[in-house]
């Protein structure tokens, strides 16, 4: 569903923070990957590089059999032999694949490789490259902040890009709409402003904004972070209906008690890479990486 | 001839209140001219300069950022002057268009600082949630971050408008007839022969105008307002 490839991102001015730093993951139809660590590993930036709300640094990203990002030349052999760079390390009597190891090892490459180089990277870009707002209409996405849109009312957040991006009329917008609304049992706010709403409301309502648009996957960045304790349930309770239905999720979370419940696959992130990997049961009972341990020992 | 007598022979001799109102119109057609070109420039100078950086728009930008530096980094008389004596010199172009030319130019200038400013005011998480749902950023401005940056702006370009029909008397500087020049007239040694009472009632006319503005923008904002807290 979603394939991130080797990704890296950094910020700043001049890349000096360093955040992501070579994650590799495979979100397959049905899973649902919760990413736990500690503050500031990561989780939110990877789970954005996903739909590119960050563009990441290298790497790619794909959805569902198609490039959403730049290609990233590191990731194809085929592709460094046609680089000056390559070329001018085996005339420097370099083997073949030490060559290729250094290259992408030190990120080697300049922005001057040459004209099958470059007609490399362009038909792989016309070849596989997707547009991203295509991308993320099956992606949908879910805020620690819950990003309302504020001068709409509930039933309009709901219907404004299934109609705006021609998907659906009004008429079918709304429908779905007030279906979905009927299924957080929020249909009688229809028509209140975000103002209005507590935050467990808000943030089921935005839940439901992203699957008005009938998303493939759906991705939640700390979706109860921001919420007073008593409504962390409600929200919950959504999730889980969302997962016992089947939905494909990606949930960065501090809720040890969903991922052990709800999740079907744990990702540890520590200092921009994955760390470790496991099912619920094994994550828990069996942390092998020491960070892991501390991490566990701390919030458990 | 004490004040208030002064102010009735005003009121009441028909030259003299022909001249206020020759000068009244000339001060309302060139503010509400210099608004509409104002508002209409300073809304593109702000949507340039928010634009993400592209090579396509580097030049426009840095015109942006120019435009907006010299004109707000020098006073209005002068650029009213350099207007007048410098660029429309030719003969017979008529004044009050030059005068608007530069009181629009000038008035975009702070426009667009502030539509920039009511913008970048609303939250990114707004324009995040709109591409996130695989809206285009076209269309994540024009339905959600427009609408509440309008409401965001709309008191300081009342502010914006209300200096600009303030700062249009300076056009009697230069001989145009507006309300302020009128006084002049009214009040010098061939006519009423003192100052203070045409001055006196001018500034009630420019007092009235700007009172009824106010009460326009105070309206326009509780019913922008009244959208979101019902
Ligand atoms: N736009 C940005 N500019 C500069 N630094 C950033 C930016 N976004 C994130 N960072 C930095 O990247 C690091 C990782 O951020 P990220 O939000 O991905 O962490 P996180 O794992 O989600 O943490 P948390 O649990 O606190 O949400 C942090 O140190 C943060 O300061
Ligand atoms: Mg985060």
């Amino acid at each position: 569903m979603i394939s991130v490839k080797n990704v890296y991102k950094d910020f700043g001015e001049n890349g000096e923070i360093k955040v992501l730093r070579g994650v590799s993951c495979e979100i397959e139809k049905g899973e649902r990957v919760v990413i736990l660590g500690p503050s500031g590993s990561g989780k939110s930036t990877l789970l954005r590089c996903m739909n590119l709300l960050e563009q990441p640094t290298g790497g790619e990203v794909w959805v569902a059999g198609d490039l959403i990002t730049a290609p990233d030349p590191y990731l194809y052999p085929e592709w460094l032999k046609q680089s000056a760079t390559y070329e001018k390390m085996l005339r420097r009597n370099k083997k073949e694949d030490e060559a290729l190891e250094e290259i992408c090892r030190n990120r080697l490459l300049s922005k001057r490789e040459g004209r099958a180089f470059e007609n490399m990277r362009k038909a792989i870009e016309k070849e596989k490259r997707l547009d991203i707002n295509l991308a993320r209409r099956k992606m949908g996405m879910v805020f620690q902040h819950f990003n309302l849109f504020n001068n709409l009312t509930v039933l309009q957040n709901l219907t404004l890009a299934p109609v705006e991006l021609k998907l659906k009329t009004q008429e079918e917008a709304e429908e779905k709409a007030l279906e979905l609304l009927r299924r957080i049992d929020l249909e009688d706010k229809r028509d209140e402003y975000p103002a209005k709403l507590s935050g467990g409301q808000k943030q089921r309502v935005a839940i439901v904004r992203a699957l008005a648009m009938e998303p493939d996957v759906m991705l939640f960045d700390e979706p109860t972070s921001a919420l007073d304790p008593e409504m962390v349930g409600e929200v919950l309770d959504v999730m889980k209906s969302l997962a016992a239905s089947g939905m494909t999720m990606v949930v960065v979370t501090h809720e040890m008690g969903f991922a052990r419940e709800v999740g079907t696959r744990i990702m540890f992130m520590n200092e921009g890479v994955i760390a470790e990997e496991a099912t619920p049961e094994e994550f828990f009972k069996n942390p092998r990486h020491p960070r892991l341990k501390e991490f566990l020992s701390k919030v458990l | 001839m004490n004040f208030f007598e002064g102010v009735y022979t005003l009121f009441t001799n028909p030259n003299y209140m022909q001249s206020l109102f020759k000068g009244l119109q000339i001060t309302l057609v060139i503010s509400v001219a210099a608004a509409v070109m104002g508002l209409l420039l300073g809304t593109v100078v702000a949507l340039i300069t928010i634009c993400p950086d592209s090579p396509a728009m580097k030049i426009p930008k840095w015109i942006s950022k120019i435009y907006i530096t010299v004109i707000r980094g020098t006073p209005m008389a002068l650029q009213l002057f350099i207007m007048f004596y410098v660029i429309f010199t030719i003969r017979d172009f008529p004044e009050i268009v030059t005068a608007t030319i530069a009181f629009g130019i000038n008035s975009g200038a702070y426009v667009a600082e502030n539509i920039r400013a009511g913008i970048l005011s609303v939250d990114v998480g707004q324009t995040e949630a709109g591409r996130a749902l695989g809206l285009t950023s076209g269309i994540t401005m024009r339905k959600v971050v427009i609408p509440q940056a309008i409401k965001n702006v709309i008191p300081t370009i009342g502010n914006e408008l209300i200096a600009l029909i303030k700062e249009t008397s300076i056009v009697s500087m230069i001989g145009m007839y507006d309300l302020t020049m009128a006084a002049k007239i009214i009040g010098s040694g061939n006519n009423m022969a003192s100052y203070l009472i045409p001055m006196s009632v001018v500034a009630l006319f420019y007092l009235a105008i700007v009172y009824m503005l106010t009460f326009v923008i105070k309206k326009i904002e509780r019913r922008l307002r009244a959208g979101d807290k019902r």
